[in-house]
């Protein structure tokens, strides 16, 4: 075997768009649109030549049924070259950290040298499906050149109004237990007895610190803003609400079952968005004039059992990560989770202090150590500023890139949970 | 075949009508399960756990049930309760307080009397009953569990274990009427590693027509300790007799089911139903007469040269001749011995050594065997025989790592006990703790816990699948 020399994935940095709650202004603008808009403020804050790219790994959740490769789209409608690759994966939460640790991979393997990673959700628009008995019904007279206007009226007889006619509503459900998510965190806080008030007191400080981060400008440069018409434009996220208080978020009603925690305070809402990041290996980025960020040393994705506790991974793969990191909790300084729903990430934590569970779940000597819910999430989280699915895993990455720069600090550790009982966690360190 | 009384027991509104026309108890609907085993066989299920103190056994209780999905509740006993607190904190199962207020009905109610040596003692596990017993669910499930009575000291303690027997027995009756089952498990105090899998058995619905029956755990078979908990019998070699139809086809469907690789043995008259069983569940065939005397080598040399060994073998084959024994002809009498008893004993001396390491062997025996049977002296010899067979033969292969059990089934609703006259039975059905005949799947899901590496802690045993039968040990 030739020895070669080791190549190095950097990121350069990220931008995303604005997060909004769904149906508002960016209804009229599919997860494509929201892809080429995060890219092109990419290439507005890291110009860069384009025949410098080599692919665009994209990612999405609420996927067009019609063009499933977004990526690929994206590509055509920003004018790249038809010579660049794209494709598009999927892995719920954590699409787009996949997405941008698949691209470390090409640039580490040498496939590549320059990769744009992303992912966007428009849950706004969300696929009304017509039932699948109706398809299966016409398909054979649709299909048939032969068949009249006649057989087109017999098939109409055959139909039943409810079973035929009556489009299917999407829906966040686990398709194995039936369960909204918010159902299954739910019982996540009972089985870990998170209270009302951790959760609340949790959401709190996440609007609080998205409102500062936002006030003091330090999401401007990983914001871009996007053109709706030629006359207006949106600017900035319309979820965080910096003048919330406790009182305000303890008068919510329980939002998944009748004596629940769980309210529209403490989860994530349903959003629209798109985050994209620039990936070069570490002396192209040099050669083209780019300065890196960071680095990943290790990331872990796992699977636990969706019937048990849903949201519980980012507990398995955190400790994982940073064991094949070769680190410890103390050699952490930054922690970013994302918080699908409070007391998922307060579930998390406990999980991530508890001895016995590093011991049975994991096999480990012992747990990866307490956090206060203080530490982590400088910035806020999913809570406040929204979660368009695919897109998170970008902005957690970009947002982290930035911090570890700003603060002069050396890691950060990330950790997603995801529909499915999936999960993911990386460490990043600052070059 | 089928049990109309259950059937009717199935419809709400025969239910009413037939307790409006005074017929006292349907038999209850007995929830089981066909699934492959699951991670958690006790899932969101309240357990409660009556305890004097901690115990050697408490935190591996608390751990069992906790991994096993339970709910656990315990008695405000303050070593107890932060044992189990602890354990639960893991898999977010967070151990509570029995109060007398607002308790969910358990599904689950476990005493551990391992430190229960005086009789006066058991004043404690009656009042947990006493207060308890009434709102345990429907299918729910007893065990006490208890150290062996060969391993105690001293008088009062050896007195005080059996008497915990008697006191399952009886509850066993009790209970029966809301399909719920009680068992005694006695764990060998170098044993209570091997308690995991009996318990996550015992306490599921795969043992729903098991009551009123003694277990005991002791270590006498060598193990390596790594009991999965979701397809515990992947990569074996089952061969199972007589698996063409009835108990044995259902063995082979669940063994199956688990993951092994199925021998479905049977006389060359049923290929028909063996052939489909085969495909059904991927499995090989092999057709022989096990009264014919090349049998044993035949079956020897195909199985070396097919899969170089067995890890399971399941003697199932079994027949019936009844008549009173004074009517009996000689050829019934040597029909029934050939095939249930003389055969097994022939073929065996080519299939021990053929076994692997860690293997199990599952012989079908019978309540018959145990009780005996009016119009049964020749099946009733040939399956009491396999009881003191098993008895025998563990003991010799407990070196190898191999545990040998038998299995013994009471009425159960299969085609042979359907040319048993009608009259007889609908009352033999009805006679035991519940109500009702078994299914060839309950026996089947025993012999596929038998056949499981956790199993291990089980040898030279009888696990009756009777229903408690009022007849019988």
């Amino acid at each position: 075997m030739k020895s070669t020399k080791k190549r190095t994935a950097v990121v350069i940095g990220g931008v995303r768009t604005p997060f909004l709650r769904a149906f508002g202004d960016f209804t009229p603008l599919g997860t494509i649109d929201l892809g080429v808009s995060a890219i092109k403020g990419l290439f507005k804050r890291f110009p860069i030549a384009w025949k410098e790219i080599d692919s665009i790994i994209w990612s999405g959740v609420v996927l067009p049924g019609a063009t499933v490769n977004i990526g690929r789209e994206i590509l055509f409608d920003l004018g790249l070259p038809m010579t660049i690759d794209a494709y598009t994966i999927t892995r719920v939460c954590t699409s787009s950290l996949k997405a941008i640790t698949l691209a470390v991979d090409a640039i580490e393997r040498g496939d590549a040298d320059v990769i744009i990673a992303g992912g966007s959700d428009s849950t706004s628009n969300a696929e009304v499906t017509m039932p699948q008995s109706l398809v299966h019904k016409f398909a054979p007279v649709v299909l048939n050149p032969k068949s009249g206007v006649k057989d087109y009226f017999r098939v109409l007889t055959t139909l039943n109004p409810i079973k035929d006619l009556i489009p299917q509503r999407p829906a966040i459900k686990e398709r194995i237990t039936g369960e909204l998510m918010g159902e299954s965190a739910e019982k996540m806080a009972t089985r870990n007895q998170i209270s009302r008030e951790a959760q609340d007191m949790f959401a709190l400080q996440s609007h609080q610190r998205a409102a500062k981060a936002i006030a003091t400008g330090r999401f401007d440069s990983e914001i871009t803003p996007v053109e709706l018409s030629k006359t207006k434009a949106v600017h900035a996220d319309n979820i965080v609400r910096g003048n919330t208080s406790l009182e305000k978020l303890g008068k919510l009603k329980p939002a998944f079952a009748k004596n629940g925690t769980l309210t529209a305070g403490n989860s994530s809402t349903l959003t629209d968005g798109a985050a994209a990041v620039l990936m070069m290996e570490f002396e192209k980025a040099k050669s083209i004039g780019f300065t890196p960020l960071a680095t990943f040393r290790a990331w872990s994705y796992d699977a636990v059992d969706p019937t048990d506790q849903l949201l519980i991974g980012p507990a398995l793969s955190m400790p994982k990560a940073i064991k094949k990191a070769g680190m410890t909790r103390n050699d952490i300084d930054l922690i970013d989770i994302h918080e699908a729903f409070a007391a998922q990430v307060l579930s998390v934590l406990k999980m991530l202090a508890s001895d016995h569970f590093a011991r049975d779940r994991l096999g480990f000597d012992k747990a990866f150590g307490f956090v206060d819910p203080k530490e982590i999430n400088v910035h806020g989280g999913s809570v406040a500023l929204g979660h368009p699915f695919a897109a998170t895993g970008a902005r957690m990455v970009s947002t982290m890139a930035n911090e570890l720069k700003f603060s002069g600090k050396e890691t950060a550790l990330l950790g997603i949970c995801g529909a499915g009982a999936l999960s993911a966690a990386a460490v990043m360190e600052a070059v | 075949m089928n049990d109309y009384l259950v059937q009717l027991a199935k419809k709400p509104i025969f239910k009413t009508l037939l307790q409006k026309m005074g017929i006292p108890r349907l038999p209850p609907v007995l929830k089981r399960t066909n699934h492959p085993w699951e991670q958690r066989p006790f899932n969101d299920q309240n357990v409660m756990i009556g305890q004097m103190g901690s115990t050697q056994l408490t935190k591996i209780l608390a751990e069992i049930m906790v991994k096993g999905g339970a709910i656990p509740y315990v008695e405000k006993d303050e070593p107890v309760f932060n044992i189990f607190y602890k354990a639960g904190d893991a898999y977010g199962r967070k151990a509570q307080v029995i109060k007398q207020k607002s308790l969910p009905a358990p599904q689950l109610l476990i005493y551990d009397a391992t430190n229960v040596n005086t009789p006066e003692k058991m004043n404690r596990i009656f009042s947990f009953f006493h207060d308890h017993l009434r709102s345990l669910d429907s299918c729910g499930r007893v065990v006490i569990l208890s150290r062996p009575p060969c391993e105690t000291k001293n008088v009062l303690s050896a007195t005080t274990t059996h008497a915990l027997e008697g006191f399952i027995r009886a509850m066993a009756r009790e209970i029966g009427f809301k399909g719920a089952t009680a068992n005694i498990v006695f764990v060998h105090s170098n044993a209570d590693h091997l308690l995991e899998p009996v318990l996550r058995f015992f306490l599921s619905r795969r043992s729903a027509y098991i009551t009123g029956q003694p277990v005991y755990i002791n270590s006498q078979v060598k193990t390596d300790t790594i009991f999965p908990d979701k397809r515990p019998l992947d990569g074996k070699i089952a061969l199972i007799t007589g698996a063409a139809q009835g108990i044995g086809a259902a063995i082979a469907r669940t063994i199956a089911r688990e993951g092994a690789r199925v021998i479905i043995l049977d006389r060359p008259e049923a290929d028909m139903r063996a052939a489909k069983l085969a495909s059904e569940i991927d499995g090989a065939l092999f057709f022989c007469d096990i009264r014919s005397s090349s049998a044993d080598d035949r079956m020897a040399d195909w199985v070396t040269k097919k899969f170089g060994g067995l890890d399971i073998i399941v003697h199932n084959a079994g027949i019936t001749r009844d008549k009173l024994l004074v009517n009996m002809k000689q050829e019934q009498w040597n029909q029934v011995l050939d095939v249930n008893l003389y055969a097994i004993l022939r073929i065996n001396k080519k299939l021990v050594p053929m076994m692997r390491n860690n293997g199990r062997m599952v012989y079908l025996s019978s309540v018959s065997g145990i009780a005996g049977n009016r119009g049964q002296t020749n099946y009733s010899t040939s399956k009491a025989g396999i009881i003191g067979y098993v008895s025998s033969l563990s003991k010799e292969l407990a070196g190898k790592g191999i545990a040998v059990n038998a299995v013994a089934p009471g009425f159960i609703e299969t085609q042979m006990t359907a040319r048993i006259p009608f009259a007889t039975q609908l009352v033999a059905r009805r006679l035991n703790n519940l109500n009702q005949g078994g299914l060839p799947e309950d026996v089947a899901e025993t012999v596929t816990f038998l056949s499981s590496p956790g199993a291990a802690g089980l040898t030279g045993q009888v696990i009756r699948v009777c229903g408690g039968a009022l007849i019988g040990a």
